[in-house]
């Protein structure tokens, strides 16, 4: 892998549960964050999957310095940025940018898109001195794909797809090294998410940027992405090479979820088997003991109540050096094929066999 | 036939003029069937839904034209007392959002015995067990003891499965589903999904399935009609529409699909931006997006072409369409 420019080790996030209002006392925690570690290399797209409430937004958060973790630490440069505050937090900060997933809710709505572009020089004057912000902004609206004259327009006059690259834009402002985008394109129209990613690839070659990239759809995740981690319930449950965790998957969620995705191949409907996960994600105030996926999990057993899990090559792997080999968090990890989301085999013979 | 939709037409009136939402809509579901409606958001295919249920808020909404035909009889010519014995009996509706959807201050079980007080005159106990069972049919864990919640205490999940029990109640002829699964997680998407079409073929129902998602119809459909700027672009049997789409919208949205033998390439992308629906463009509205349009196209309204008995394309190349030459 490429030289690490991220590194995260038991990261970690509650909100305390309090009750009574004169003397609060905790009496529980919500476990959005829970330990997760992974390191993310230059140039290099890591996706993160997940279902709702399984802490990837949270982790987003965190990288961003949005959200203080409760423990953990992020290593930019070697340096630990948690534990930063004042100038060189402000100096991190510029190199770490966020493209948010509503594209109405993460503009304001009273400035001009010029201003919305802009405003990182007003915090970070370094990198542009006032003369040359407005030449700044038409270029960055430039390289998004949107006409330099807009740059006094208002965020209500662009479409869905225009106002998500205006977000990007000025997530770019700044050159900062890590873009961190959370669900950039799931709220836009199939038609225009194409035309999202296309962009946020060229400028990943242009700008060398690196991306943590969250989404929950697995076929656009895998398009995008070298590398792949699955959340559940606050952790990582498997992560890998995008050929690794789709093709071949160890971990029983990451197999029922990619089974669960429906396939756009009607011809697909008979030949996969899909594995019907029982009942709901618990409440992340109150996550079962061992593993987290025991109370929806059909291999699970007396073991896996027990003992936690941790996330390593799974030891019935160890010597092996295919594509099996790789960080899984289960007792009983074992390879089961699924039809991948994205594959539509030429000859139609994408199988579905378990072996 | 269940339900037959003939030229229907449907306008708001706005502030800065008129919208031709549904601009001549044909389309047929037989009983047992599953149609899915394929637009993205502003095609029409939720006003379409509205309309035909008869729930479109007018004003602002105004029928324009057109018949809806459930058993032969046309809905839009009914007073509002028939339609609403129709509406919940003979058709019901799923709505997106399950929170919204349902009262809040009414637990679900009264939400669901409702249904059996107001149209079959049920005392409430016998309504109460009614909407035990119903619940057991969805099921939902433990119906007995969670009869008497409230919507807010179920997962989102279980809110839907409550949506479609409530739809089943009165064992509708017809159901149409507005993006059912859109606002869920895909495992628990995958389980609501295998139920709605577990329950449709033991009724053997008739549903519209209304949904921007190319995976779930592929998943579900016996037919597809995909919607642009108010109209069906495309109207085809399910298998046929994946192998060979006839229409270059259609083909554009399969092409965008990200697909394994495409990583680190380019996705294909449809290039535009979907019409503004106060200045829909003239002739064809996907011209302006179209590898294929030319002179024709941005003067004449193309018709819904027969592609073969099954099948309809409003392209005035469809045949080069459907012969590859409008991908990518």
């Amino acid at each position: 892998m490429a030289e690490p420019v991220l590194e995260v080790s038991g990261l970690v996030k509650h909100y305390p549960l309090t009750r009574g209002v004169l003397f609060r006392k905790q009496v529980g925690a919500v476990r959005a964050v829970d330990g997760v570690d992974f390191t993310l290399g230059r140039g290099e797209t890591l996706g993160i999957v997940g279902e709702s409430g399984c802490g990837k937004s949270t982790v987003a958060r965190m990288l961003c310095n949005l959200e203080r973790p409760t423990a953990g630490a992020i290593r930019y440069r070697g340096e630990d940025i948690t534990r930063l505050s004042g100038r060189a937090l402000k100096a991190v900060r510029r190199n770490i940018q966020m493209v948010f997933q509503d594209p109405y809710t993460s503009l304001n709505p009273r400035m001009t898109v010029g201003d919305i572009i802009g405003e990182p020089y007003e915090i970070h004057p370094e990198v542009a001195p006032k003369g040359d912000r407005r030449r700044r902004v038409r270029e960055l609206l430039d390289v998004v794909g949107l006409d330099p004259e807009y740059a006094n327009r208002y965020p209500h006059q662009f479409s869905g797809g225009q106002r998500q690259r205006i977000g990007i834009a000025r997530a770019l402002a700044l050159r900062p090294e890590i873009v961190v985008a959370d669900e950039p394109v799931s709220a836009l129209d199939v038609s225009v998410q194409a035309q999202v990613i296309n962009l946020m690839e060229r400028l990943q070659d242009e700008f060398e940027l690196s991306y943590v990239f969250i989404a929950h759809d697995l076929s656009i995740v895998r398009h995008i992405s070298d590398r792949v981690g699955v959340m559940y319930l606050g952790r990582i449950v498997e992560i890998g090479t995008d050929e690794q965790i789709y093709d071949h998957p160890t971990h029983p969620y990451t197999q029922a979820l990619l089974s669960a995705v429906p396939v756009p191949d009607p011809d697909a409907r008979e030949r996969r088997e899909r594995i019907l996960l029982p009942g709901d994600v618990p409440s992340p105030a109150d996550i079962p003991s061992g593993c987290r996926f025991r109370t929806r999990c059909w291999k699970a057993r007396e073991r896996c109540a027990l003992e936690v899990p941790p996330l390593a090559v799974p030891a019935e792997f160890r010597h092996d050096t295919g594509p099996a080999a790789h960080d899984s968090a289960c007792h009983f990890a074992a390879e089961l094929r699924v039809v991948p989301p994205g594959e539509r085999d030429a000859d139609g013979e994408s199988s579905t066999s378990a072996y | 036939m269940l339900l037959e939709v003939r030229d229907l037409h449907v306008e708001f009136r706005t502030r800065d003029g008129v919208v031709h939402a549904v601009n001549g809509v044909t389309c047929e579901v037989d009983a047992g069937e599953t149609l899915a409606v394929l637009g993205e958001s502003g095609s029409g295919k939720s006003v379409t839904a509205q309309a035909v249920m008869g729930i479109l808020d007018t004003p602002p909404g105004r029928i324009g034209g057109g018949q809806v035909l459930f058993r032969g009889t046309d809905l839009l010519t009914l007073k509002e007392e028939e339609r609403r014995r129709i509406r919940g009996a003979e058709m019901a509706m799923i709505f997106q959002d399950a929170l919204s959807a349902l009262n809040p201050v009414m637990t679900v079980g009264d939400q669901l015995g409702e249904m059996f007080v107001v149209h079959r005159g049920m005392s409430r106990k016998a309504a109460r067990a009614k909407a035990v069972e119903l619940m057991d049919r969805v099921r939902i864990p433990a119906a007995g003891q969670r009869v008497g919640d409230y919507p807010h205490q179920f997962s989102g999940g279980m809110r839907q499965r409550i949506m479609i029990a409530m739809a089943l109640a009165l064992e509708p002829a017809l159901i149409i589903a507005d993006e059912p699964t859109t606002a869920l997680d895909v495992t628990v998407q995958a389980q609501v999904m295998d139920l709605l079409a577990e329950l449709q073929h033991e009724y053997g129902m008739g549903l519209v399935l209304i949904t921007h998602d190319l995976g779930v119809v592929a998943d579900v459909a016996d037919r597809i009609a995909v919607m642009y700027a108010g109209r069906i672009v495309e109207s085809a049997p399910v298998h046929d529409i994946y192998k060979a789409p006839a229409h270059p919208y259609t083909r554009g949205l399969l092409d965008s699909i990200p697909r394994l033998d495409r990583k680190g390439r380019e996705l294909y992308a449809i290039k535009g931006l979907p019409p503004n629906l106060l200045a829909v463009p003239p002739g064809c509205a996907f011209h302006p997006r179209c590898p294929l349009a030319r002179d024709v196209c941005r003067t004449d309204v193309p018709p819904p072409y027969e592609v073969s008995g099954t099948r309809t394309s409003a392209c005035h190349f469809w045949k080069e369409c459907l012969d590859g030459r409008a991908g990518s």
